[in-house]
């Protein structure tokens, strides 16, 4: 019975919310009480219906509106006048507060942009459904288990899905990366050629199941998603491309030609792929073409892999990721010889891992380890800290010059929660300010910077609801941070004392905390200034390290025909131009990334277990390129073109790790290459191959034509021979005479050497725009503390003189307390920032030594700009005739 | 002395209430005296609306009482008189006396009827 004796809730809270809150009870007490009277007399829905019609009478009850209470009231009226006050203290101390707002200024934009940095990076493929259950399968071989690539071999995950009986979603694809691509007209002739970069892919037709990029814009254009990617020689472009090459009209159904040989079909067509995506494809190809090219048995060589074969799959309900790995170990190793299965395991990695996990690699080949991710995340905190720094320096230091106003606010009946409120509200004004133009120098700053921050806008921060949440947030969070203990100390002081005017700036509270923040801003400066002058050493190290091999003025391009007739006509007219110096083909480039690597085995004469063998990279050359490059020979002779694949030359570190003895030793030795048998007739210098990360590979040098698919030239650009450009022209001319079909791509070698610290590169500019900041906004803070300093104590300069001061002691009064704190904060940010260099080198097979002057030298710089802006704004004081400070007393 | 008190009907009504309560004048009870003392029934947002009034022209003044279990818990408000709200019932009362007074006076017939 009880329980039925309830009055409708919904009715209760409406009224409830709508009442001044001090009647609240009294109404509801009321209304119970004539309620449960109902319900003994009429019953209960009479009862209930009597009870809303009588709640809902309050609404016309003209009291039952006045929400306002005196309280409330009052505080409204305060708050405009914290505002008016505000704004006029703001504009009464300009100086102060342009030093302020520029100081968070930078600091709340640099933080924007790195939230939106770091937003971009987490949101890699996210917008898939079940993006939590995606795995990629990755290998990891080696005794040590020290090899983590991403290849798989072919039949794997065919196995795969035959074997294991609960695995339905599972997804192979092959990343071609660039391609040539001609658009055919209906007879079956090329009309127009292009040259794709990046972005060709094969992969199965069940590619967009599992990866639907629900949260995005994707969708398909034309063609049907289940049936595009069956058949084999089928293609499915992205909107961009199918605008490049057919403009408006409908592509569906047209033929594109691919490597000039393959024919596919046109059956689709998608919207761009969204720029946080790790599968970079423009044009897929439907995976049955690589059957239909390989034949039936082509894919079933257990044993070779290649990087750019995936696979992806969804666990199965129920099964956990340990599970699923020990299934796929025994598919494996029931196909496969133990020797093999011991040292190759196939893993899972959570496709949320993928973005951030360098070893494997992903296929946009940029990866951000989470490491970095925090490290960019304290970054901004230290911006947002340092700013806000300033601002409690300023104020505090500021504060005496308004003890007055304080002092006097007191006398009126202020009291202390008025004054923190008011000072709070300033400093809310201030920041607000900050924070406003601070979205729009991030939203510059963003655009100019895309490349530098490896980053792909896809809106604008004004409307993303993200950072403009974090915004405010950020400038709350400062409010009350830089606010708390300014408005604290000001509102702290004895209206009488403070009337009196008995302050000096050595007695407001809060000198020694001055101090420490000074010194916590200035560790965090020099951490970086000096953490960016080693990476930026590092990276001149890389840069102007002899590699091994000569790199300037040498341009290369990838040959996709391989006839040996017109490579000689490319050849002789290469050779005829005034500005070449040299012409060679290669199976490859001697280093760099994005080319062609092969490996194989190689042993001595000898050998006879699998131990004995090393791993080798294999580069085909014609006699050209040893001069082109300028790698020295140590032992024996260079290779002619009558060597066959019998003589090859061999590099010191092959000789070394197959103990051939000496250079000179090695000449001659035989080698067993798989089952080939081959002779040493010359060792070469050791060169890096790999970036200069990594160290030396074997290396073995031979003559193969039919390999011979990179051109390299030489350029000697001279002031009669014309421009770089002009030069770079008529090889193009040259080459399209010789090769009509293909397209001249080509890349400068040295460019292609300095990709290799594309992300070192990167870091460094960052630190040292971070460290720009940093200092910037320190100096700022220094600039406005000493401004303050110098104008209180004019009269005690003046006084100074008058008896006989220097300009020089003068000026070291004002520069001592603060050199003091910049050598404290540098001895502070040495030990951390030695640790975190250290362990950043490490990563390095070939660094830099750390030098005591990698420290000293950056500490030096820093305290001469602290001590340059101290002075500059002391000089003037210094010079100031004495009589003027002087005569008003 | 005040020359003019204005108070409505209703008002005057419900301030006899709270001085007939005495000390137990709140929403409900007036409206139960109302019913047996007058035969009116006023729906009890009306009363809450008078004491309101009356309330802020100082006829009556309010504490919150203790709670009790009728009312699931909830506190009720009190009212009580005024001496300003004692006076101002006496005044009306005093004047309508008068006016009574001198309406016998003034039409004896009134009684024949």
């Amino acid at each position: 019975m009880e329980n039925d004796l309830k009055t409708p809730e919904w009715v209760d809270s409406i009224i409830d919310n709508l009442a001044p809150c001090n009647l609240v009870e009294e109404i509801r007490g009321d209304l119970y009480e004539l309620f449960l009277a109902d319900v003994h007399t009429h019953g209960i829905r009479y009862a209930r219906r009597r009870y809303i019609l009588n709640r809902l009478a309050f609404l016309s009850k003209s009291f039952f509106w006045k929400k306002s209470t005196a309280a409330n009231t009052n505080s409204f009226i305060m708050l405009k006048s914290y505002f008016k006050m505000a704004s006029r203290s703001l504009s009464a101390y300009k100086g102060t507060a342009i030093v302020n707002v520029l100081g968070l200024v930078i600091g709340i934009a640099s933080a924007l942009v790195i939230l939106t940095v770091i937003k971009f990076e987490l949101s890699f493929d996210k917008f898939h459904t079940n993006a939590d259950e995606i795995y990629r399968l990755v290998r990891v071989s080696g005794d040590d288990m020290s090899e983590f690539r991403t290849g798989i071999s072919y039949p794997v995950p065919t196995a795969l899905k035959e074997e294991i009986p609960s695995l339905h979603n599972i997804v192979s694809l092959e990343y071609m990366g660039g391609v040539n691509v001609d658009v055919l007209d209906r007879s079956g002739n090329s009309i127009q050629k292009f040259r794709e970069e990046a972005g060709c892919a094969l992969v199965e037709e069940n590619f967009f199941q599992i990866f639907d990029f629900k949260d995005t814009d994707f969708k398909w254009i034309a063609g049907n998603p289940q049936k595009a990617l069956v058949e084999p020689f089928n293609v499915i472009l992205t909107q961009t491309l199918s605008k490049k090459y057919f403009g408006d009209e409908n592509p569906v159904g047209q033929t594109l030609r691919f490597q000039k040989k393959y024919d596919c079909k046109i059956t689709g067509v998608i919207t761009d792929l969204p720029p946080n995506t790790d599968f970079p494809f423009t044009i897929l190809i439907s995976y049955s073409t690589l059957k239909a090219l390989a034949g039936d048995n082509g894919l079933n060589d257990w044993f070779s892999v290649n990087d750019s074969h995936q696979t992806y799959l969804t666990l199965p309900a129920g099964t956990t990721q340990k599970e699923m790995e020990a299934g796929i170990a025994r598919v494996h190793a029931a196909h496969t010889p133990a020797e093999l299965h011991k040292s190759r395991h196939y893993l899972l990695q959570k496709l949320e891992d993928v973005h951030y996990d360098s070893r494997f690699g992903t296929l946009t080949r940029r990866t951000i380890s989470k490491q970095t991710i925090t490290a960019l995340g304290i970054i901004a905190v230290f911006l947002l800290l340092t700013g806000s720094i300033n601002y409690i320096n300023l104020s505090t230091a500021q504060s005496s010059l308004r003890a007055k106003e304080i002092g006097l606010r007191k006398v009126m009946g202020s009291n202390r929660q008025n004054l923190i409120l008011q000072f709070l509200t300033e400093t809310f004004l201030l920041v607000l300010m900050a924070g406003v133009i601070a979205l729009g120098l991030s939203e510059i700053i963003l655009i100019n910077l895309q490349s530098l921050l490896n980053l792909r806008m896809t809106g604008y921060n004004f409307t993303d609801p993200f950072i403009l949440v974090s915004l405010i947030t950020v400038v709350v969070v400062l409010t009350l941070f830089s606010g708390f203990y300014p408005s604290l100390t000001i509102s702290r002081f004895n209206p009488i004392t403070a009337i009196q005017n008995k302050f000096s700036t050595e007695s407001v509270g809060g000198i020694s905390l001055r101090k420490i923040l000074v010194v916590v801003q200035f560790t965090i400066t020099q951490m970086l200034v000096v953490g960016t002058f080693i990476v930026v050493s590092q990276m001149r190290y890389f840069r102007d390290v002899d590699m091994g091999f000569s790199k300037d003025a040498i341009i290369t391009a990838r040959i996709s025909d391989l006839d040996p007739g017109k490579r000689q006509i490319l050849e002789d007219q290469l050779r005829a131009q005034s500005f070449v110096s040299d012409v060679s083909f290669s199976f490859t480039l001697p280093s760099g990334v994005r080319r062609n690597r092969s490996f194989q085995d190689i042993g001595r004469s000898d050998a006879s277990s699998m131990e004995d063998y090393r791993v080798f990279e294999y580069a085909a050359i014609d006699p050209n390129y040893l001069r082109l490059y300028d790698i020295s020979l140590l032992a024996g002779r260079n290779l002619t073109m009558a060597d066959t694949t019998g003589n090859i030359l061999i590099n010191k570190t092959l000789v070394k790790n197959l103990e051939l003895g000496s250079p000179q030793d090695a000449v001659g030795a035989e080698l067993k290459m798989g089952s080939q048998r081959v002779t040493v007739v010359g060792v070469v210098n050791d060169f890096y191959s790999n970036s200069l990360k990594e160290g030396v590979d074997n290396l073995v040098m031979l003559v193969r034509e039919e390999n011979f698919s990179t051109l390299n030239v030489k350029l000697n650009v001279t002031e009669e021979t014309g421009s770089l450009q002009e030069s770079v022209t008529k090889i193009e001319k040259i080459w399209s005479a010789t090769y009509p079909d293909f397209i001249f791509s080509y890349q400068f070698f040295d460019e292609n050497i300095q990709a290799f610290y594309a992300q070192e590169d990167k870091y460094a500019r960052l630190f040292q725009l971070f460290s720009f900041i940093f200092l910037l906004i320190g100096s700022l803070g220094l600039y406005g503390l000493i401004t303050f300093v110098v104008n209180r104590k004019g009269k005690e300069v003046a006084i100074r003189k008058v008896l006989g001061a220097t300009l020089a002691s003068i000026l070291m009064m004002f520069s001592k307390e603060y050199v003091r704190l910049i050598i404290l904060s540098f001895l502070l940010a040495v030990p951390v920032t030695y640790y975190v260099v250290n362990d950043w080198l490490s990563n390095f097979k070939n660094h830099i030594a750390l030098k005591w002057w990698f420290f000293v030298i950056p500490g030096l710089l820093v305290l001469l700009i602290a001590v340059l802006v101290v002075t500059t704004k002391s000089l003037r004081a210094a010079r100031a005739n004495p009589v003027d400070m002087l005569k008003y007393e | 002395m005040p020359s003019r008190i204005y108070l409505g009907e209703l008002e005057e009504l419900v301030l006899l209430m709270v001085a007939l309560l005495n000390t137990e004048a709140y929403g409900v009870s007036i409206a139960e005296q109302l019913k047996k003392q007058a035969g009116r029934e006023i729906s009890i947002s009306a009363i809450h609306a008078v004491l309101h009034r009356l309330e802020e022209k100082g006829f009556v003044k309010s504490r919150m009482g203790g709670a009790s279990q009728e009312r699931g818990g909830r506190r009720k408000r009190l009212f009580s008189l005024t001496s300003y709200g004692r006076n101002a019932l006496e005044e009306l009362r005093d004047t309508r006396d008068i006016i009574w007074s001198l309406i016998a006076k003034a039409s004896p017939s009134w009684k024949m009827i």
